[in-house]
């Protein structure tokens, strides 16, 4: 999977290169408008990581650039700015998401594979794991073929697990991802221990192996040995 | 007690009036009696003169009593021991009215026939009682209608006069500073007024200039942070992805962990706070409370259950408003969320909307905070470790925002905040 990271600030462009990579993403990265501007017009990406403020050029004009390209590709808009109008504009400029700065990395992995699943399978909404397979669309998760009554936050939650299987997830992305709109009043993120443990065992009655490790003071890890 | 500007006119005018009244009223009495006496004197001189003139000479001692007989005011009375004119007052019996008439009389001697004689002479005066009452009567109307016109020429000219200012004053009662009401003064033909008037603007001017540079800085400075934050959480989470990590070295992460998370939290509700006052909000819907409530209630039961709160609610009349969906959902989320944060293991939260309220009582221990510091920014109760201390901040200025109002109170261990919109 391509994806082209349109960032100014150096630091935060290596961590989300360096995560994304590990993920089996080729990240491009371009640092400034002309040099986006140069990409977009010569490769295809499956997801653009646009940051609106850019020193020579503001970001909106990038998407209506891609628009007018008539570009498919899917783009996730990564700001520091946010305000209704902002995001509006961006909606109906044709960007897919809106991620406000600063966030998990965890979590932008997740909404790049939201993106792309959304844009490439089409119909298709099945994830499988090994034994456990997620239908997006009607909600259910079937482990060895049975269905399991599982909650709609912890489908949620075990989507986010393994869409950054194999990374430690901390408890804050975790329980940040699981608030939503919510996050940035919630100070008390004990919730989060709960909603692991109900998963551990909704998956393990079924016979699922344990992917979910605890990482001793940091949080969780699905992991598949 | 205060009272009213145009009162205190009245009431000098009033003591004014009535001072008037008890020193012009015996005044004008005693020297309208003068007056009145220094009449009567001449008269009765008159009198005598002209009896000296014209009646003396052809007057006989034998035709005394019938003179005397035919003349009710002029008498010729036996001699007695008097040198000169004499004036004096006398009483006599009015049979027909029955009562003692007051009288002015002038007494002198004359000769008739080379004999002695008393001239009397008198006048009958008015009864003074009677002169009084119609002297207090007609001053007492005088100053009525003095008062009246008075009362009513300043009342008519007052309220004139005084409209700009009570204009102004109105408009002074309804500004808010972060409404961004503007004022408009309308000029009067009065200089003091004007000169009200435009230091008013300039005051507010500045006020509100200082104002908007402080909340542009709070939004400048958040915004700034947002940047390095972000590069910060992100190599957290890069770091901790590192397979060689020893326990120190997770729990120093742990700490880092929260303490960005926090720091990210706070940021963003200071900008938040800041970008209440600016027009992005100002977008309005109608909605009922209820069904934001309800929306959001899956999400606080499963909070609270880490401490095994239950909560209630008893939705008995619905409540539509007309606001921002958004600020309403984070005001009454904001209350939810501090009313588990508060609140005690196995508490209960009761949320209660009726007429025009809206209720959120839970369970819990005194504060050790004022009630007046409660909604203030970054105030805290010691004792708790959580929480940014914005949480009430931002519901107060929604509320604010909404002219809706909140109060908080304790009672029986149970914190109450009623929000009436």
């Amino acid at each position: 999977m391509n994806i082209l990271l349109i960032e100014d600030e150096a630091d935060l462009a290596k961590s989300i290169q360096d995560y994304l990579t590990g993920n089996d993403f080729v990240c491009g990265w371009a640092k400034n408008f002309s040099s986006a501007m140069d990409k977009i017009s010569i490769y295809d990406y499956d997801c653009v990581l646009l940051d609106l403020m850019l020193p020579d050029g503001n970001g909106f004009e990038l998407l209506k650039q891609l628009k007018k390209l008539n570009k498919t590709d899917g783009v996730i808009i990564i700001s520091a700015k946010e305000n209704l109008e902002t995001r509006l504009e961006g909606f109906n400029l044709g960007a897919d998401d809106y991620l406000v700065k600063p966030f998990h990395l965890s979590e932008l992995l997740v909404r790049i594979q939201a993106l792309i699943r959304r844009k490439k399978f089409d119909g298709n909404n099945i994830i499988t794991f090994n034994e456990i397979q997620i239908n997006l669309l009607s909600k259910v998760v079937k482990v060895n073929d049975a269905t399991i009554d599982i909650t709609k936050k912890e489908i949620d939650l075990l989507l986010f697990l393994i869409g950054n299987d194999n990374r430690v997830l901390s408890k804050e992305a975790i329980a940040e991802h699981l608030s939503g709109d919510m996050a940035d009043m919630l100070d008390n993120h004990d919730f989060v221990y709960a909603h692991i443990k109900n998963l551990k065992k909704k998956l393990k009655n079924r016979q699922s192996k344990n992917y979910i490790k605890t990482v001793y003071g940091l949080g969780y890890k699905w992991q598949d040995e | 007690m205060n009272k009213k500007l145009l009162h205190k006119t009245q009431r000098a005018y009033l003591i004014f009036s009535i001072l008037l009244f008890v020193i012009v009223a015996p005044l004008f009495y005693v020297l309208s009696n003068k007056f009145y006496i220094d009449e009567v004197d001449e008269t009765l001189m008159l009198q005598k003169s002209d009896f000296i003139q014209h009646s003396i000479s052809k007057l006989k001692i034998e035709d005394i009593p019938i003179w005397n007989r035919f003349n009710n005011t002029i008498e010729i009375l036996d001699p007695y021991k008097l040198k000169k004119d004499t004036l004096f007052y006398s009483t006599s019996f009015n049979k027909t009215e029955q009562e003692n008439d007051r009288y002015r009389e002038l007494n002198t001697p004359i000769t008739i026939e080379e004999k002695p004689f008393v001239f009397s002479a008198k006048v009958n005066l008015i009864e003074s009682e009677d002169f009084m009452l119609s002297i207090v009567l007609l001053f007492l109307s005088l100053i009525a209608l003095l008062i009246l016109g008075m009362y009513l020429i300043t009342k008519k000219l007052s309220q004139r006069l005084w409209h700009p200012f009570y204009q102004t004053l109105e408009q002074i009662e309804d500004f808010e500073i972060d409404r961004h009401s503007k004022l408009h003064f309308t000029n009067s033909n009065i200089e003091e007024f004007n000169r009200l008037n435009k230091s008013i603007n300039d005051l507010i001017d500045r006020n509100l200039a200082i104002y908007n540079n402080q909340r542009e800085f709070v939004e400048n400075a958040a915004h700034e942070l947002q940047t390095p934050i972000a590069v910060f959480k992100a190599k957290v989470d890069t770091l901790i992805q590192r397979l060689d990590i020893t326990a120190g070295q997770s729990e120093l992460l742990s700490s880092l962990n929260n303490a960005i998370s926090r720091l990210s939290r706070v940021n963003k509700n200071l900008l938040l706070l800041a970008k209440i006052d600016t027009d992005q909000y100002n977008e309005t819907e109608t909605f009922s409370i209820q069904q934001v409530i309800e929306k959001q209630l899956d999400f606080f039961v499963e909070q609270a259950e880490q401490k095994n709160i239950t909560i209630k609610t008893s939705f008995q009349k619905d409540i539509m408003v007309n606001a921002n969906y958004g600020l309403t959902e984070l005001l009454i989320s904001n209350l939810l969320l501090n009313a588990i944060k508060h609140n005690v293991t196995n508490g209960i939260i009761t949320i209660t909307i009726s007429e025009h309220q809206l209720e959120i009582t839970n369970t819990g221990t005194k504060l050790d905070l004022k009630v007046e510091d409660l909604f203030n920014r970054f105030s805290k109760s010691s004792t708790s470790t959580q929480g940014n201390g914005l949480g009430l901040a931002i519901v107060k200025k929604i509320a604010d925002h909404n002219t809706w109002t909140i109060s908080y109170s304790f009672l029986k261990n149970e914190h109450s905040f009623t929000v009436t919109f």
